[in-house]
C-alpha cells in the first residue's frame, strides 16, 4: 500500500439556509487516497458531490458550515487549523479545486499571468514575476497551451483554452490534491476524456500527487480513475475499485447508474444513463432508514426502520445496503 | 482591435446623431415662437430698452444673423457655423455684452465645480457600495438605507439642507458666490482660500448626490459579483479576499461608467440647480438670470453648450469604457 495522501474521516458538514435550515448534503463521508493514485465520485445531480468537492478543501464559508470529522493531508492534520492558516498554508499549495463551471472560473477583467501571480504570491510574496512567468510559460507548454494565452484575458480564450488555463493554474503550485468537480459536464465525452487525460497526465509530470475527479456519469469512470465512491443523498453508498465498480456494482443504485450494460468496451460507448425513476430525497429531511428505499426496485418494509451502515465484503469493497451481496447478486439476475 | 473600433465607431456616429439633434432643437425652437424670430425678439427688447440705436443694431444684427430670408436649410448651416465661430450674438440684458463673453466667464466655474464632484461621488460611493456588499451585516444596514434617501431627494433638496445647516446656523461657510464679494480675482492667497470656502457647500451637495446614486447601484453589482465562480475559485487557490473584493470592485465598477454615462445628464442637471441655490458664478446661474431677464440668445447658447459637455463627458466615459474592459472588445467581435 502506497502512502495515503488524502485521508478523511466521517467529515459530515452541511448548508445553513438563508431560512436557517440545515442541509445535511456530505454525511460521515469517509475515503482514502493514496500517492499516484485517483478516486473517482458519482452520483446524480443532487448528491452533495459538489459540497464533498468543498467540504474537502478544509475552508468554509458561509452557507457552508461545517460539523464534525477530519481531513488528514499527508499526515497533516488540518481539521481545527484556523481559517487564515489553511487559506495561506493548505489551499492551492496542499490541496487545489477546479471547480464545477470552470469555464466561469476565471475573473473576465484580468490577465492570466497576473491572476498566476496572485496565486503564486498568496503564498510566498517573495517570488518575483519573472521566475512567476517561467513556471507559467513551461506549465501551459506542457498542456498545450502557447505562452501568448498568459497575455490575455479569459473572455479571448476558446472554452478548451479556458480549460486547460484553469488545469494549469490549479496544479501551479504542484498541489498534493487535486479536485476536479466535473470539470469538463459541459463537454461531449471525447472531450471530457481528453481532460481526465490532461489531468493523468498532471499527476505522472508530478504536479500532483493524488487526485479526486467527480461526475455525474458514473460509466465516463472507468479506465480513468483507480477507484471509485458512488454517492447518494450525502452519503457514500459503494466504494470500490473501478473496474469492479463499473462492471459489477453491488448497490442497486450504482446497479441503476450504469443501467443495462453487460457488453464491455463496445457496451460502455453508447450507454445512455438508463434513468433512475423517482428523485433524490430532500437533504432538509433524509429518510431514516435507507436513503434509497423510495427508488429501489427491491425494497423491503425493514429497509426503511434503521439507518444503514456500509457492508465490507471482499475485493476491498464497502456499500451501503442491508442486503448481503448473494442476495443482491440473485436479485439482479431475476431482473 | 477590430472589435473595438467597431465599437468606437458606433459610439462615435451616435454622437454625431445626438449632437446633430440637440443643435436642430436649439435652432428650431427659437423658431417656433409665433411670428418672425427676429421681430418677436427684438418686440419683447424694446419694452425695457429706450436706447434707439441700440434696438436698431440688434435688429440689424440679427436679420443678418437669423437670415430669416433665406431657405431654412441655409439659416440652418449659417446658425452652426455662427455657433463653431462662437458667435452667439450680444446679451440683451447685458447689451451690447457678446453672449461669448458672458459663457467664457461662467463656464469654468461649472466645469471646476462638477467634474471634480462627480468623479469624487461616483468614487465614493463605488467604494461604499463594494464595501457594503462585502461586509454585509452592520455597514450595509446603514449605507443602504442612507443612500436611497440621499439619492431620492431632489437636487435642490440636499444643497438647501447643506445651505441651512453649515452656511446659515453653524456660519462655517458663506451662504453664496464663487468668492468673497469683497474681493476682485487675482492670484493671491486671500482670494484663494476664498474660492476654496465657497467652493465646499455646492461641491459636497453634488458630491453627496452623486454617492447615493452610485453605492445602490455599485452594491448590487458587487453582490452578483461575489457569487460568481471566479470568486471561489480564487478563494480556493488561498488568494486573500482584499485581493478578491479588488477583482470584483473592478468588475462591478467598470460597467458603473456606463451608468455614470447614462446618469450624467441628470447629475449635471442637479448641479446646475445646486449653483442656482447658492449663487455659484457659473452656467446654471448664468442660465437662471438668463431666463429672468429674458436675455433669448444667452439661453440658448447656454443650452447649447451644456448639451454639448453631456454629450462629450458621455462619449468619452463611453470610450474609455470600452477601451478597459476586456468584456466589451470580447462581445463587439463576435
Ligand atoms: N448554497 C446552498 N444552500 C443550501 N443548499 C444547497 C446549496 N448548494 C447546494 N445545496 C443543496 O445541497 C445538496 C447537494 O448539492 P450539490 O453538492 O451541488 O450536489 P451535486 O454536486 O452532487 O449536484 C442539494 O440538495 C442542494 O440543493
Ligand atoms: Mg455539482
Amino acid at each position: 500500500m502506497g502512502k495515503v495522501m488524502l485521508e478523511v474521516n466521517e467529515l459530515t458538514t452541511k448548508y445553513i439556509t438563508r431560512f436557517n435550515e440545515d442541509v445535511y448534503a456530505v454525511d460521515h463521508v469517509s475515503l482514502k487516497v493514496e500517492e499516484g493514485k485517483s478516486l473517482g465520485i458519482a452520483g446524480e445531480s443532487g448528491c452533495g458531490k459538489s459540497t464533498l468537492a468543498l467540504s474537502l478543501m478544509g475552508y468554509y464559508f458561509s452557507p457552508l458550515h461545517y460539523t464534525s470529522g477530519e481531513i488528514i493531508i499527508d499526515g497533516q492534520n488540518i481539521t481545527g487549523m484556523n481559517p487564515d492558516a489553511v487559506r495561506k498554508s493548505i489551499l492551492g499549495n496542499e490541496i487545489a479545486y477546479i471547480p464545477q463551471a470552470a469555464m466561469n472560473a476565471l475573473n473576465p477583467t484580468q490577465k492570466i499571468i497576473n491572476f498566476i501571480e496572485d496565486v503564486v504570491q498568496a503564498h510566498d510574496p517573495k517570488v518575483s514575476k519573472k521566475e512567476i512567468y517561467e513556471l507559467a510559460r513551461e506549465r501551459f507548454e506542457v498542456l498545450g497551451l502557447p505562452k501568448e494565452v498568459l497575455q490575455r484575458y479569459p473572455v479571448e480564450l476558446s472554452g478548451g483554452m479556458k480549460q486547460r488555463t484553469v488545469i494549469a493554474t490549479s496544479v501551479i503550485l504542484e498541489p498534493k490534491i487535486l479536485i476536479a468537480d466535473e470539470p469538463s459536464s459541459a463537454l461531449d465525452v471525447t472531450s471530457q476524456k481528453m481532460v481526465i487525460k490532461m489531468l493523468r497526465y498532471m499527476m505522472e509530470k508530478g504536479y500532483v500527487k493524488a487526485m479526486i475527479f467527480i461526475t455525474h456519469e458514473l460509466p465516463l469512470l472507468y479506465n480513468v480513475t483507480d477507484d471509485i465512491m458512488v454517492m447518494y443523498a450525502g452519503q457514500i453508498v459503494e466504494k470500490g475499485s473501478a473496474q469492479q465498480t463499473v462492471f459489477d456494482p453491488i448497490h442497486p443504485y450504482a446497479k441503476g447508474l450504469m443501467g443495462s450494460i453487460i457488453v464491455p468496451e463496445s457496451g460502455l460507448k453508447d450507454s445512455k444513463l438508463t434513468a433512475i425513476p423517482g428523485t433524490p430525497p430532500n437533504l432538509k429531511k433524509p429518510p431514516e432508514g435507507c436513503r434509497f428505499a423510495e427508488r429501489c426496485k427491491y425494497v423491503t418494509p425493514e429497509c426503511k426502520r434503521f439507518p444503514v451502515d456500509m457492508k465490507y465484503v471482499e475485493g476491498n469493497r464497502s456499500y451501503r445496503c442491508i442486503f448481503s451481496e448473494e442476495h443482491l447478486r440473485k436479485a439482479y439476475q431475476n431482473g | 482591435m477590430k472589435g473595438y473600433r467597431r465599437y468606437f465607431l458606433n459610439k462615435l456616429l451616435w454622437l454625431l446623431v445626438t449632437a446633430v439633434f440637440a443643435f436642430l432643437l436649439n435652432f428650431t425652437l427659437p423658431r417656433l415662437m409665433p411670428g418672425d424670430p427676429v421681430a418677436a425678439i427684438v418686440s419683447r427688447l424694446a419694452q425695457g430698452m429706450s436706447n434707439s440705436t441700440g434696438m436698431k443694431a440688434v435688429y440689424e444684427q440679427y436679420a443678418t444673423q437669423f437670415g430669416t430670408n433665406k431657405p431654412i436649410i441655409e439659416q440652418f448651416f449659417l446658425y452652426v457655423g455662427n455657433v463653431f465661430k462662437g458667435n452667439f450674438g450680444s446679451s440683451f440684458s447685458q447689451f451690447p455684452r457678446p453672449v461669448i463673453d458672458i459663457l467664457k466667464s461662467s463656464i469654468w466655474w461649472t466645469v471646476g465645480l462638477q467634474f471634480p464632484a462627480i468623479i469624487v461621488g461616483w468614487i465614493i460611493g463605488n467604494i461604499l457600495g463594494v464595501l457594503a456588499a462585502y461586509i454585509r451585516k452592520g455597514f450595509d444596514k446603514v449605507i443602504m438605507p442612507v443612500s436611497l434617501f440621499i439619492s431620492n431627494l431632489p437636487a435642490f433638496g440636499m444643497a438647501v439642507i447643506l445651505l441651512v445647516i453649515f452656511a446659515v446656523d453653524l456660519k462655517w461657510f458663506p451662504t453664496s458666490g464663487g468668492y468673497g464679494f469683497d474681493l476682485i480675482p487675482e492670484f493671491s492667497w486671500r482670494f484663494i482660500w476664498s474660492v476654496i470656502v465657497h467652493y465646499q457647500l455646492p461641491f459636497w451637495s453634488i458630491v453627496l448626490i452623486a454617492i447615493g446614486g452610485q453605492a445602490i447601484g455599485m452594491r448590487s453589482m458587487s453582490i452578483y459579483e461575489l457569487n460568481a465562480d471566479y470568486v471561489k475559485y480564487a478563494r480556493f487557490l488561498g488568494i486573500k479576499d482584499r485581493k478578491i473584493v479588488g477583482y470584483v470592485f473592478r468588475n462591478a465598477m467598470l460597467p458603473q461608467i456606463t451608468g455614470l454615462a447614462l446618469a450624467i445628464g441628470t447629475m449635471v442637471g442637479g448641479a446646475l440647480v445646486a449653483e442656482i441655490i447658492f449663487s455659484y458664478p457659473g452656467l446654471g446661474t448664468t442660465l437662471l438670470t438668463a431666463i429672468q431677464g429674458q436675455d433669448y440668445p444667452l439661453i440658448s447658447a447656454v443650452t447649447l453648450i451644456i448639451t454639448v459637455m453631456v454629450l462629450i463627458a458621455n462619449f468619452t466615459l463611453e470610450i474609455i469604457y470600452g477601451l478597459i474592459d476586456p468584456r466589451i472588445k470580447a462581445a463587439q467581435s463576435d
